[in-house]
């Protein structure tokens, strides 16, 4: 396959096959299996690292996947923050210290599924698969925003106007060929999270109470068959 | 996903040649302007055939990479510069796109003429404005990113500039001066540096002033990346370690089981403690 129509798969057919997979499976599940929305917690099963791996995981992604939708939502606005190097230095510090917040809470729970034997047995292969797609998105992004500075601000100039083309259905390759591998793996890797996204545990991020960032710890209990 | 395509594609037929012309070759080729960084296409028709061109624009990378002598030449005379193909490129396009230049080539003064390079010397004060473009605190009047997203150059200060792009700091020697390096600022014609500053060129007086800059700049060695890095990746950890002791702090009232609890306060307070409760 020579480089542009690999490109055109990776950069135009593939987004939107995934992009129509979440959309579509999405609404079916609900329809379909709508109790099976849920994280399916295994805290009753291990409480001591899960804390330590669950919340820097969460509030990290949380902070980094705004951080994108910022900088997609309004380009302009993380330009004339990053106009200023201080105003840059503090967003971009901030930005990769979230991304290693999530890396380190990832690696914890990945170390508590594979060394507790009674959540070996409950992790199915989907969350194995998903976990290991998402240590590896989550990887390539601290990778990039150390070798490959100032990912917000060519973030905002580069990726934004390609992801605008793509949600306007005029999709503009000129934005991403050019930039290097690992920029290109971590757009693609994203786009295939969010087509195996409806499939997974993640569903539980479009049903999550808000409040469930500043209420009070509670234990969940785990209901299933197994 | 077919009407996707299609609609892409129709969106490209419907525009105008010239305003095709204007978006995506005049970066790179004036018509009887000289040289930027690509050749000036004036009477390119008389220097190679139709089909060689058709062929070429459709995909000059795959011609370079045949072999073809002309095409290697014209990447050595753009200093290794290979021409990206145009968005939207077609057999069609690219027939429309050498009838307009061969108009344009018969007129005493073509529209594709482009802008002229400054000589005037350089000032104290222009290199002082293009660090601040370079930086970005001076914004770019057409609206491109400031040139430290994505490079950096010696004297930026603690983590220095971006490293999407190569350090520039030797930039001014590298592209064999001025006249060379303000062509380019006129058009950058990197894969990733056209699709910004197509449609937001740099103006004629900031490609003065980062030509000062940058003459200025390459008497000087290049930034130390790697100190720039470790200091940010440090910085980075030591604030994601004292965010996860804040979380620790904050839920510190947390429930950590049942019995492992009680079984650590009775170690804790010895064997005896049950006991001296209950008497």
């Amino acid at each position: 396959m020579n480089a542009p129509i690999l490109d055109t798969f990776l950069f135009v057919a593939l987004p939107y096959v995934c992009l129509f997979t979440f959309l579509l499976m999405t609404i079916h599940r609900y329809r379909a299996q709508s109790f099976s929305y849920s994280s399916l917690s295994s805290q009753f099963l291990e409480n001591r690292l899960h804390f330590w791996a669950v919340v820097p995981f969460h509030y990290g992604i949380l902070a980094v996947t705004a951080g994108h939708l910022i900088a997609f939502l309004i380009p302009r606005g993380i330009l004339v923050w990053n106009s200023h190097p201080l105003r840059l230095y503090v967003l971009e510090i901030s930005a990769l210290a979230c991304g290693l917040l999530t890396l380190i809470g990832l690696g914890g729970l990945l170390v508590r599924r594979a060394m507790t034997s009674r959540l070996r047995r409950v992790t199915t292969v989907t969350d194995w698969i998903l976990f290991g797609m998402l240590l590896v998105q989550t990887a390539g992004g601290v990778a990039i925003a150390v070798f490959r500075p100032w990912g917000s601000s060519w973030f905002a100039s580069n990726l934004s106007p390609y992801l605008w083309s793509v949600l306007m259905l005029n999709p503009d390759l000129s934005y991403v060929t050019g930039m290097p591998i690992l920029v290109r793996a971590h757009i693609v890797l994203a786009f295939v999270i969010i087509g195996f996204f409806p499939f997974t545990r993640l569903v539980h991020l479009l049903v999550i109470p808000n409040p469930y960032l500043w209420r009070k710890p509670q234990v969940v209990r785990w209901y299933g068959r197994r | 996903m077919l009407l996707v395509l299609v609609a892409g594609t129709s969106s490209v037929r419907a525009q105008d040649t010239p305003d095709y012309y204007r978006q995506n070759c005049l970066n790179c080729h004036t018509i009887g302007g000289g040289r930027l960084t690509g050749p000036d296409l004036k009477d390119v028709t008389k220097r190679r055939d139709t089909e060689w061109l058709i062929n070429f624009l459709q995909n000059p990378k795959s011609v370079v990479d045949s072999g073809d002598p002309y095409a290697a030449k014209l990447v050595e005379e753009s200093r290794g510069v290979v021409m990206p193909i145009a968005p939207g490129m077609t057999r069609y396009r690219a027939e429309q796109l050498i009838r307009l230049i061969e108009a344009e080539s018969k007129l005493e003064k073509s529209q594709f003429q482009g802008v002229k390079i400054s000589n005037r010397p350089f000032t104290d004060a222009d290199r002082k404005n293009g660090e601040a473009i370079f930086v970005g605190i001076r914004r770019l009047k057409n609206g491109g990113t400031a040139c430290s997203a994505c490079h950096s150059i010696y004297n930026l200060p603690a983590l220095g500039g971006g490293r999407l792009g190569p350090d520039l700091t030797r930039v001014y020697e590298r592209l064999k001066g001025r006249q060379a390096l303000s062509a380019w600022l006129m058009a950058p014609a990197t894969e990733t540096m056209q699709p910004i500053f197509r449609n937001r060129p740099l103006e004629a007086e900031e490609i003065h002033a980062l030509a000062a800059y940058f003459e200025e700049a390459a008497r000087h060695s290049e930034s130390d990346a790697s100190t720039a890095r470790i200091t940010f990746l440090l910085t980075g950890l030591a604030i994601a370690t004292g965010v996860i002791f804040v979380f620790d702090a904050v839920w510190k009232e947390r429930f950590r089981g049942v019995r492992r609890p009680l079984v650590e306060d009775s170690v804790s307070r010895g064997p005896d403690s049950h006991r001296e409760k209950t008497s």
